[in-house]
């Protein structure tokens, strides 16, 4: 222990001085903090707006906070996810002579953190917003730390260390208890489906004793309720169940044996945290850990191109290879908003009289947000061989991005049509519609290339993509304004040839600026 | 000693290592040989005890998955990852503390120059290149003063400099008792370093020879010999 105790301290010490020698990560650890205290504050505030300032109000948040932890934490131990363990996990500390367990508690420690954090802070509003007398509090507190997390470690300890049983028992188990998890979730929605989402139904919920009499996470919230509300028969019966569940869990847990068996997940996990990691610093967006390899189709035809060209045609031959070809999460994605959009804005739109206004709002907020979108094109970057081809920059750059573009266009008909469908928007302006996300999308990628070239590597991913942000924000705010105004004094179906124009003209030469960039590689 | 008695590994229905038996006695160097997906790195990160198994592996007669057996043994893997945040010194103590090692301080003083690491001693793990990378992790290996140690292909990224120290320490380890286990695809590097050599392919040992038995031969013809060519079957 004394060895991991030493591991930890020394990360903290290093970690803390690293982040004082660099002042960006010490103000954004402020900002988050600061964000999150603002959170708080603001959400009390909420909860005094609309009367939920009593201790009947944090049972209600507490049930929902022990339904969604007790879901997303046996979930997560049962696909043994639930610890974060890296590469250097399994190069220095699982073939170590430490105790598997005492590293499987160890490792945890961010969970319980996480835990005490949360257990702060309710106690903090228990007394502050709702009004809580001190010593429930304190015994709500108690419930917290002590049951809960003991209940916590113990399970995930069963979960992660027990050998014994065979590993098709262990999926089963954890089969079971997913199933169990989605059964409870499916419940939760059909009872808000039937009964609405409001103040008294949400009550109603949490009073129901069925609740209550759901294994384990029903027991533990009836200990909240005869602490915050009072005792009852129910409450009283499903306290002493859960009392005593936690006692046979931790006895249990406490005499489980393991010979570290559990490595071998932990070791895969720590190499696919480590590979998600590394595609979220590629500015990469990353769904899930440990995404399944991909297949690819085969393909029979051959292409013939030379120079720069021969770019365009690998991307194309490797897109056939997919499974999806061009389309991707950001096809789907553009297809379910461009649905709601079209279904829940078109009222107003249509209202307002200048629904193209509308539409170029969209569309420009999207090319602005949308940033953890890559395609091919951006590894062309990382590769020596794209420097070497005898080409110009400036082709080099177009047949690179060139089927980002045609992707755009696909995601730019998918994402319109709907939209001009449902706002009845004539067919003209649809098809401009679709050309201004084009070379939005277009426009949004040149100028995250010109960010790399003016930032390097000083910033990160993150402040890449604010500065691209940034400058385009500036650049197309302009041409907005400019179409908006004429849309107002002329004719409101100038809106997108005029932005549409405009910004042909800004990514053609946000395009030749970022040409630079595929001059050398020592930029990167 | 290591002793390996009928290992199986399968990753779901693909049989990694079938039954694989092997002893490596005191104070031998034993090299463990074979083309890409044979199931060499299965075996090591099983003695290791990364991975669940079928089987036996005895490290000093001690079942390898016990404490007591992993006090003895240290494990050089084939692409080290460092801790981001602890220097290189750190490294080492963390390895101290967690062996309950006896090294002592002008020891590791003496083994962070050998590797040309003296003056990298305050750097971060997220600051070295592979290469030192590979130096910290052997040096991580020494500190433990191990008594069976496991090097799995320990010359890739290394400076030559680096590598004739190691093979220098493979010596020096051999006179002094230690069990080692080399996996290599390499086998110019290990070519006077060896006493005892296996061949894998397709998750079998085909074949092993000891120095006596060789003779004169190389060990590319012993590998040649068995295997007929150097094919692969790409990484499991």
């Amino acid at each position: 222990m004394k060895a991991l105790l030493y591991l930890t301290r020394r990360k903290f010490i290093n970690n803390f001085k690293r982040a004082v020698k660099k002042p960006a990560s010490l103000l954004l650890i402020i900002f988050c903090a600061a964000y999150g205290i603002f959170l708080v504050v603001m959400l009390a505030k909420l909860a005094g707006q609309v009367h939920f300032d009593s201790p009947k109000g944090l049972v209600v948040i507490l049930t929902i906070w022990s339904l969604y932890i007790f879901l997303s934490n046996f979930a997560s131990y049962a696909s043994r996810k639930g610890i974060i363990f890296k590469p250097s996990d399994t190069h220095m500390v699982f073939p170590a002579p430490i105790s598997p367990k005492l590293i499987l508690l160890h490792s945890a420690w961010m969970n319980y953190l996480l835990s005490v954090v949360i257990g702060i802070v309710f106690a903090i509003a228990g007394l502050t917003v709702f009004g809580v007398a001190p010593w429930r509090v304190m015994l709500l507190f108690l419930i917290e730390i002590v049951l809960e997390l003991s209940m916590e470690i113990s399970v995930m300890l069963l979960l992660y260390t027990n050998d014994r049983i065979p590993r098709n028992v262990i999926t089963w188990i954890s089969r079971g208890i997913k199933v169990f998890l989605i059964g409870i979730t499916i419940f939760i929605i059909l009872y808000f489906k039937k009964y609405g989402i409001t103040l008294d139904t949400a009550s109603a919920f949490i009073d129901w004793p069925g609740l209550l009499m759901i294994p384990i996470v029903g027991w533990n919230i009836a200990a909240y309720r005869l602490v915050l509300l009072g005792a009852d028969t129910v409450n009283i019966i499903c306290t002493v169940l859960y009392l005593l569940t936690v006692a046979v869990t931790f006895l249990a847990a406490w005499r489980t044996k393991t010979d570290g068996g559990y490595y071998e997940d932990a070791a895969k996990f720590a190499d696919d945290y480590a590979e998600m990691r590394k595609r979220k610093l590629d500015g990469e967006m990353v769904t899930g850990i440990g995404e399944k390899r991909k297949k690819f189709r085969k393909v029979s035809e051959s292409f013939k191109a030379s120079g720069a060209k021969a770019i365009f045609y690998r991307q194309l031959l490797e897109y056939k290879k997919e499974r999806f070809f061009i389309f991707s999460k950001m096809t789907l994605l553009c297809l379910g908003m461009s649905l709601i959009l079209a279904k829940s804005m078109e009222a107003g739109a249509r209202k307002s009289g200048v629904p193209q206004l509308f539409f170029m709002g969209i569309i420009l907020y999207i090319a602005l947000i949308f940033s953890g979108y890559l395609g091919k094109w951006e590894n062309e970057l990382k590769n020596p061989y794209l420097y070497l081809i005898p080409d110009k920059p400036i082709k080099k750059l177009w047949y690179a991005t060139l089927m980002e573009h045609i992707k755009s266009f696909v995601d730019g008909c998918v994402f319109c049509i709907p939209i001009g469908i449902g706002w009845r928007l004539d067919m003209l302006q649809i098809i401009l519609a679709i050309l201004t996300y084009t070379v939005l999308q277009a426009n949004r990628l040149y100028t995250r290339v010109v960010a790399q070239c003016i930032l390097g590597d000083t910033l990160g991913k993150t402040g890449q993509n604010l500065v691209r942000s940034l400058i385009q924000m500036m650049i197309l705010g302009i041409g907005a304004a400019v179409s908006a105004i004429a849309g107002f004094m002329i004719n409101m179906d100038l809106v997108f040839p005029i932005i549409l124009i405009y910004s042909m003209i800004v990514t053609v030469a946000t395009g030749l600026l970022a040409s630079i960039r595929f001059h050398t590689m020592e930029q990167l | 000693m290591l002793e390996i008695q009928d290992l199986s590994k399968s990753y779901g229905k693909y049989l990694a290592v079938d039954k694989v038996n092997f002893f490596i006695p005191d104070g031998q160097v034993g090299v463990l040989l074979g083309p890409n997906g044979a199931g060499k790195s299965t075996i090591i990160k099983c003695i290791a005890g990364l991975l669940r198994y079928t089987g036996r592996i005895g490290i000093q007669a001690i079942d390898a998955k016990t404490l007591e057996a992993k006090r003895l043994f240290a494990y050089v893997p084939e692409i080290p990852s460092m801790f981001e945040a602890l220097t290189v010194r750190e490294h080492i103590e963390y390895i101290r503390r967690a062996y309950n090692s006896n090294v002592t301080d002008e020891e590791i003083e003496a083994m962070l120059s050998r590797f040309d690491l003296d003056d990298k001693q305050d750097k971060l793990g997220n600051e070295l290149s592979k290469g030192m990378m590979q130096k910290v992790s052997i040096c991580c290996a020494l500190a433990v003063k191990p008594k069976v140690i496991l090097l799995d292909e320990p010359m890739v990224g290394l400076d030559p400099k680096a590598i004739k120290e190691l093979k220098e320490v493979v010596k020096e380890l051999r006179d002094q008792g230690v069990t080692v286990l080399i996996s290599t695809h390499m086998l110019e590097m290990v070519e006077n370093l060896w006493d005892v050599m296996f061949v894998m392919e397709k998750s079998h040992i085909i074949g092993s020879y000891n120095k006596a038995e060789a003779g004169e031969k190389d060990l590319d013809d012993l590998f040649f010999e068995m295997t007929g060519s150097w094919e692969t079957d790409g990484d499991s």
